[in-house]
């Protein structure tokens, strides 16, 4: 007697079959034509790798680990710019820089039940590592946007910011650890009521409050970056954040991006290791991302191996889904197979063989006898 | 329809009203049982306060009011760039007037609430151990029969409270109705979500 919730699919997994799998299957190989055509390399990195490469903060808690035969703790891979940041720095460690890496495949985390999210997530990305920085920046937004294109999402943008900006306002204030972990909080929330009761009755200077408040509202297109100079000059540091942004913008805009750029200098969260851009593609129809990236100066030298990196990944299923959403999943292939009968068994067989000589796809034995 | 709305149809629902009519912008009549209701290009859906989170985090809805009691327990991952001033309230933790309450470090009590998620945060913040008892509503009722030593709820006038013999003890936060918008929505949807935003600033108390 078998039990019935055995037929079930776990929470966290998912299960594709048929014009499912066929729909996904093409987004990705769209996705990795793209990344070879900027001569990307592919890698295939292993499944699982000591835990200590994915111990960035943001996975600590979602990072499925175990113990290896012989005591080591291992985990189940949960990021993959860690895991290539490692490889990087060893196994390919007397390879000049830059080197362009692409990898497609699935990460674990275990997540919180929430409804939407997977623990078993498809990730087709690229890392760009030892790069000049603003030719890398401005080659990740134009990878990105041609995937999106590419794929035939509809009204896509891309959101661009900087972690330098939040970064050097933040150095600015008046906070203990707590107190800038809930500033990050609101600022990425976009809650400028927040900022104010967060930053009221603290000795910090009000130009730095200002500015703070002011990035929870501005939003725009690229001609927006103008105002956000002028509103983050209390800060050298944020200011040439700023400026190292509107290069990288300007750049890509001049490509043609213009019109698909917008500026977030809000988004602030996410993986602890960004140092620079960071971006964010969304579209209509999905309420979440459909991909994301940034620089990530200081991941590489955790491995012994300092060296500028950038990435970014689309997610497969957050594609499909938009894809759908938006009315625009392509038609199943109409060409049925040719069925081959297989009453006499080696006759038939030989028939068979013929045509898939031929190239033909063929259904064998269906239905007959033998 | 240029955007969808979710709104509640309890506490914040008058306040929302009053604060679209005075910026100009359309909201339907509360005519009863629909839950899907358009009115020129937005379309409105009403649903229980705490599933507005929900509908806006998923971008079933672009936008939505919401108190902000109901975002601190939801933790949503949505944007809240609106303050709206209405529906003013307090987060409180609270006790049976005049009961002990062990507060210091190393404190331990069951606290009784319909917030679990913050009272759980504000609790372990503070290092005291605390048993959170999750009920759906009439959370005043638990110290008054023994169930907790304390309540983590909404105090608007405080009538309620001291009608069932609880004072407050400490505020943990303030609650105002915001408004609430999904990420995507906010940048591949930017001009409605804009100019919807740029209304409603001008008029938000």
């Amino acid at each position: 007697v078998s039990r019935p919730g055995l037929v079930q699919v776990p929470r966290g997994v998912q299960c594709f079959v048929g014009d499912e799998a066929r729909r996904r299957r093409a987004i990705e190989a769209r996705v990795l034509e793209v990344f070879r055509g900027w001569d990307y390399e592919e890698i295939i990195p292993p499944l699982y790798d000591y835990a200590e490469v994915f111990s960035d903060p943001a996975l600590q808690t979602s990072t499925v680990s175990f113990l290896g035969r012989d005591g080591e703790l291992l985990a189940l891979r949960s990021d993959f710019t860690s895991l290539l940041a490692k490889i990087a720095a060893g196994r390919l460690a007397r390879r000049e820089p830059p080197i362009r890496l692409y990898y497609s495949g699935e990460v674990l985390r275990d997540e919180p039940l929430q409804p939407g999210r997977q623990s078993e997530l498809y990730q087709m990305g690229l890392e760009h590592l030892g790069g000049g920085s603003r030719a890398a920046d401005a080659e990740l937004l134009a990878v990105a946007a041609e995937c999106l294109e590419r794929v035939g999402v509809a009204d896509w943008v891309l959101a661009v910011g900087h972690v330098g900006v939040f970064g050097g306002l933040v150095g600015r204030c008046d906070l203990d650890g707590a107190g800038r972990t809930a500033l990050r909080d609101r600022v990425d929330s976009r809650d400028p009521a927040g900022v104010r009761e967060l930053l009221d009755g603290t000795e910090t200077a009000a130009p730095v409050a200002a500015a703070l408040e002011s990035l929870t509202g501005l939003a725009g297109g690229v001609d927006t970056l103008p105002e956000a100079l002028e509103s983050v000059a209390c800060s050298p540091e944020a200011r040439a954040a700023v400026v190292e942004l509107r290069a990288v913008v300007a750049a890509a805009a001049e490509a043609g991006l213009a019109e698909r750029l917008v500026v977030d200098l809000s988004e602030v969260r996410g993986f602890g290791y960004y140092t620079g851009l960071v971006l964010r593609a969304y579209a209509p129809g999905l309420g979440f991302d459909l991909g994301r990236g940034g620089r990530y100066d200081g991941l590489l030298a955790r491995f012994g191996r300092p060296l500028p990196a950038v990435g970014l990944m689309f997610g497969l299923d957050r594609l499909a889904l938009v894809l759908e959403r938006q009315g625009r999943v392509p038609e199943p292939d109409p060409a049925g197979p040719a069925r081959v009968p297989a009453r006499s068994l080696g006759a038939g067989l030989r028939e068979a063989r013929e045509r898939r000589a031929r190239g033909e796809r063929v259904r064998f034995g269906d239905g007959g006898a033998a | 329809v240029s955007l969808t709305l979710a709104l509640t149809k309890g506490r914040l629902l008058e306040g929302s009203a009053a604060l679209f009519r005075r910026a100009g912008v359309p909201f339907p009549n509360g005519d009863g049982r629909r839950l899907v209701v358009s009115e020129g290009e937005l379309r409105f859906l009403f649903v229980k306060d705490i599933d507005v989170a929900t509908y806006v985090e998923h971008g079933v809805a672009d936008c939505g009011v919401v108190g902000r009691d109901v975002l601190l327990e939801a933790g949503s991952d949505v944007y809240e760039p609106l303050d709206l001033g209405f529906g003013r309230c307090r987060l409180a933790l609270a006790r049976l007037r005049g009961a002990r309450l062990d507060l210091s470090r190393g404190g331990s009590l069951r606290v009784a609430t319909k917030y679990p998620r913050v009272s759980a945060r504000w609790f372990r913040e503070r290092g005291v151990s605390a048993e959170v008892v999750r009920l759906g509503g009439s959370v005043e009722l638990a110290p008054v029969l023994g169930l907790a030593d304390c309540i983590v709820d909404v105090v608007e006038t405080g009538r309620t409270l001291e009608e069932n013999g609880l004072e407050v003890v400490e505020e943990i936060a303030v609650s105002t109705a915001r408004l609430i918008v999904n990420r995507a929505s906010f940048h591949a949807r930017r001009q409605p979500v804009a100019r919807l935003l740029e209304a409603l600033r001008g008029v938000a108390g």
